[in-house]
């Protein structure tokens, strides 16, 4: 058969279930996989081969005796070191968390575990979930899959460069400013961001309870739709989640003909390079093939979404941090730290204006984006810079190259919508190019639905980045 | 949203007990100015009923839930 790691969690699942591959050999095949990438790319917090090995064994025994838990049956996946699960460590990229032993379980990673996946470990991820390169002082910078020079995107690296890598099928990041859709971007993966208040987030780490979601990183759109199946819908730890409708597979799959994509005007198509707009228009070119209509549509001053979002986080993440930030300055990574004392900018009544005018900022977009289905945008301006370009600590011109790269993400968190990043292209020195697809509120399986009818007709995702 | 002055990051700082190194509330003025003043000049004004959760029932209203 191909290759364990070749294979998609969809094809994967369903080998398993087939017993054409047994979970106890997929999983010592992906150990094997991580043992060799591991030392180049940084992207496992820790590799739990061991636990993880039995669990494949009780699947293994499961299976063959008629008990299947689920669709992922028997798939070992990795997430974010930011998902409790109980009794295992969740150190969230930190100093100040270096032990931490949660004694809850993540919503999202109990029903990915009840749907018959285990644990294979945590990946790594920024500190806090406070940054959008990969750099992180404490734990290790994570690299790029395709070239180990080069950044992941942050803040859920491990989850950007474990998939890209093929050391796991899937994995669980987190999107606050962009955190699933950048490493997703960078590192040649799908991505789901999904719509704000449609997946639970009990017992994550938080970073902004306004913004904070939790989604896949994959390596087909419709192995995201997998996961989205499974973690979507209300949850009463998450009451934010209360009205979130369970996800509609059908919808899902449904063709992307007469479906309509807005092409903008302004603001996301300003300053690309040419490989990122190459890749853009191409990928318009396809989608217009698939019988999908496209629009220009010209959305609400972009600059002024960005500048509520920064205020909604900056403040929000200083206030989780602060008890911290009183007693133990000295533990954070000093661009953590700094990025957290931002929030000391803004007062009271400046934070809940930004809160405020969220509802008619997302009124406004829905008005100017008419009856559009999705809006076709890139991830970021260009391909994964270098790590040490991006040094804020060392490179002279760090923040500008940073500022450059993420600014097309804040407006998508500060407005709740759901987001699919998918593989459009390689672009300058041979590294990936995604594309997001930006939906309606609550409309996730559209996207689904978009990104799985260009990648029938596409190949991007089914390219592999070599061992370095 | 008004002004970021390095004075203001100061006070704001000290009355929620968030000690700043030398130089830290410079920084923080410098950095967020610009993105403070972008807001600032819009003026937005809102009706006075709108709340935080107004934005979810957008939201739901949007996806005919």
């Amino acid at each position: 058969m191909t290759d364990i790691a070749e294979l998609t969690l969809k094809d994967l699942a369903a080998a398993i279930k087939r017993k054409k591959v047994s979970s106890l050999e997929v999983t010592k095949a992906l150990i094997a996989r991580i043992d060799k990438w591991q030392p180049k790319l940084n992207a496992f917090a820790r590799v739990e081969a061991e636990d993880a090995l039995k669990a494949a064994k009780a699947a293994d025994r499961a299976l063959a005796a008629g008990r299947a838990k689920g669709p992922l049956h028997g798939v070992p996946l990795a997430h974010k070191d930011m998902y409790y699960s109980k009794g295992k460590l969740a150190e969230c990229g930190s100093k100040i968390r270096k032990g931490f032993v949660p004694t809850t379980t993540a919503t999202a990673v109990e029903r990915l575990e009840a749907a018959g996946s285990f644990r294979l470990g945590a990946v790594n991820m920024v500190e806090f979930a406070y940054g959008p390169t990969g750099h992180n002082v404490h734990t290790g910078n994570v690299c790029n899959p395709w070239d180990p020079t080069r950044i992941t995107g942050g803040s859920s690296s491990g989850s950007g460069s474990a998939v890209g890598a093929r050391l796991v099928p899937a994995a669980l990041g987190s999107d606050t400013g962009g955190s699933i859709r950048m490493p997703a971007h960078f590192c040649g993966t799908a991505g789901f961001k999904p719509t704000n208040n449609r997946v639970s987030r009990a017992n994550c780490m938080p970073l902004s309870f306004t913004l904070d979601t939790v989604g896949p990183l994959a390596r087909t759109a419709e192995d995201c739709a997998i996961i989205m199946s499974i973690i979507s819908g209300p949850d009463p730890r998450d009451p934010t989640t209360a009205l979130a409708p369970k996800w509609d597979a059908k919808k899902a799959k449904r063709p992307a003909k007469g479906l309509t994509i807005g092409v903008p005007k302004n603001f996301y198509l300003d300053n690309l390079e040419p490989d990122v707009a190459k890749a853009y228009d191409v990928a318009l070119t396809t989608f217009k093939k698939l019988g999908v209509k496209i629009v220009e549509v010209t959305l609400p001053d972009q600059t002024l979404v960005t500048a509520a979002a920064m205020a909604v986080i900056a403040v929000e993440a200083a206030t989780y941090h602060a008890p911290w930030l009183r007693e133990r300055p000295d533990d954070y990574g000093a661009q953590v730290r700094n990025r957290l004392q931002n929030g000391l900018t803004y007062s009271g009544i400046e934070y809940l204006e930004a809160l405020r005018w969220r509802a008619h900022a997302l009124e406004a977009h829905l008005a100017t984006i008419g009856k559009c289905d999705a809006v076709l945008a890139p991830v970021s301006r260009a391909v994964a810079p270098t790590i040490a370009d991006t040094d804020v600590g060392g490179a002279p011109n760090a923040e500008g190259v940073i500022q450059g790269i993420t600014r097309l993400m804040r407006p998508i968190n500060y407005l709740g919508l759901p987001t699919l990043v998918v593989q459009a292209g390689f672009g300058q020195h041979d590294m990936p190019i995604g594309l997001q697809l930006i939906g309606r509120p609550f409309n996730d399986e559209t996207l689904a639905a978009l990104g799985i009818a260009f990648q029938g007709v596409t190949d991007f995702h089914t390219k592999a980045p070599k061992l370095p | 949203m008004s002004e970021v002055t390095p004075e203001r990051v100061a006070a704001i700082a000290a009355a929620t007990h968030i000690p700043l190194p030398d130089g830290g509330a410079a920084r923080i003025a410098g950095a967020l100015s610009p993105i403070v003043a972008r807001y600032v000049a819009e003026k937005i004004a809102m009706p006075l009923e709108t709340e935080p959760s107004s934005f979810l029932a957008v939201q739901l209203k949007d996806a005919g839930l």
